[in-house]
């Protein structure tokens, strides 16, 4: 990568997708990230909203191109593009990026080269409640 | 399976008894008898029945249901105390069981303690070796390790011996699907779809796994089958109606090059697109516009 980029994600976006995480606490879930490069500083992506997408199947594809499909109409007109990917695994322990996480990721950045991918740290997650853990639960790689 | 008819009664109790309007019991054994996986609130409300010794002593001899109920909700919250406490009430009550046997099995793997519990259901299962819920915990347990590898041997081992177990082919179609093993998948949801072909949800999971697949061949199938869904469900299915936009689309696309078989009829992909927007009219109209060029995008 070029220079050091900078992703910002606004509360919107992050709760959504942490409370979805939650609400389904038993499987998987993923989604989208959606936002824009700061007009003003080009190395800095705003994650501006995110939509969840499923909590079974992850690996299927008609409901996930229709869900691209709608999400890029219905965000395109409001100016933002898909900047990323939001992934928990199902698992405590699992701290990798799994295949489907890996080729979606993969798909969403061949538009996009600077998406983003989060990926939900369980444990830090846990410890949310309890008041231990104020940083962000997710790692962003790219 | 749960139908909706069974959620929306089961959601109703479950609120009732959370603003304190009574009826626990009835809730309780609604969960057991849909098997659905409710562990905070069948915890919360079994051990204030359980905690209190009027409530208790009403239930006679479903009082032991109960704990074997909670011991497991207790397992899935790693309340694993609560759980400890339950067992030992049932071990105490029933000392040869081997039913409080599988729940201690399920305490070890709870605990995470994995060779333990691999132990403990070995030795039952040499006492019964067709226990299905042993079998199937042993497969949970390479999932919960994160084998699901040796998850997916392990179940079709089981899958040889009980043929007939519909939940477990789907476990297995799933398996697969999160490997992307995706003709192994289809093949798990063409058993289901002989052994019970009038199940809509198996047509439009095996719709979705051939699309997933591609190919000019499974694509056709697949519209096929997301046919049969509607046929099934009488055309109120919302995924299956999308499920043959998608497909006349991908198919279009990929015989651009090849000789225009024209074979499609172009009504099927209208006849589809009214219905999708009839069922948006109704449920989300202010979604209608985000269809309509959501379908003429995939028309292109």
């Amino acid at each position: 990568m070029a220079a050091d980029l900078k992703y910002e994600i606004s509360q919107n976006a992050y709760i959504k997708l942490v409370l979805h995480a939650l609400k389904h606490n038993t499987t998987a879930v993923n989604g989208i990230l959606l936002g824009r490069v700061n007009p003003q500083n080009e190395n800095v992506v705003e994650i501006i909203d995110s939509v969840h997408l499923f909590h079974s199947n992850l690996a299927l594809l008609p409901p996930l191109e229709i869900a691209l499909i709608m999400i890029e109409e219905h965000y395109g007109s409001q100016g933002l593009g898909i900047v990323g990917y939001f992934h928990a695994n199902e698992r405590f322990d699992d701290v990798e990026l799994g295949i489907v996480a890996k080729n979606i990721s993969d798909h969403i950045c061949r538009y996009f080269p600077q998406a983003a991918v989060l990926l939900l740290d369980n444990k830090k997650l846990e410890a949310v409640p309890k008041g231990k853990c104020q940083s962000p639960v997710m790692q962003g790689l790219t | 399976m749960v139908s909706k008819t069974e959620e929306t009664q089961l959601n109703r109790l479950e609120n009732q008894v959370d603003n304190g309007g009574g009826g626990a019991w009835e809730y309780l054994c609604l969960v057991r008898k849909l098997k659905v996986r409710r562990s905070e609130k069948v915890l919360k409300h079994g051990l204030s029945i359980l905690n209190d010794p009027k409530k208790r002593s009403a239930l006679g001899p479903e009082e032991w249901t109960l704990y074997e109920q909670v011991a497991i909700a207790a397992m899935d919250c790693q309340c694993l105390d609560v759980a400890k406490d339950c067992i030992k009430v049932l071990q105490k009550k029933f000392p040869e069981s081997k039913r409080v046997g599988r729940l201690n099995g399920m305490l070890l793997e709870a605990k995470g303690s994995w060779a333990e519990a691999e132990k403990a259901y070995s030795s039952l299962l040499e006492d019964n070796s067709l226990d299905q819920i042993i079998h199937k915990r042993r497969i949970a347990m390479a999932k919960a390790q994160g084998n699901i590898s040796e998850a997916i041997e392990l179940l079709n081992k089981y899958l040889e011996i009980f043929m007939a177990d519909h939940e477990a082919w789907r476990e297995q179609a799933e398996l697969y699907v999160s490997l992307q093993m995706y003709k192994q998948a289809a093949f798990c949801y063409e058993e289901l779809i002989l052994s019970q072909p009038t199940v809509p949800l198996y047509h439009l999971a095996y719709a979705d796994v051939l699309y997933t697949l591609g190919g000019l061949e499974n694509l056709q199938t697949a519209k096929k089958y997301y046919a049969s869904t509607i046929d099934l469900t009488g055309g109120k299915n919302t995924r299956a109606l999308f499920g043959i936009c998608l497909c006349i689309s991908a198919i279009a696309q990929v015989s651009k090059g090849r000789n225009k078989e024209d074979k499609e009829s172009p009504e099927l992909q209208s006849l589809a697109a009214t219905a999708l927007e009839k069922d948006y009219k109704q449920r989300a109209a202010n979604k209608l516009g985000l269809l309509t060029c959501s379908l003429r995008s995939l028309k292109n």
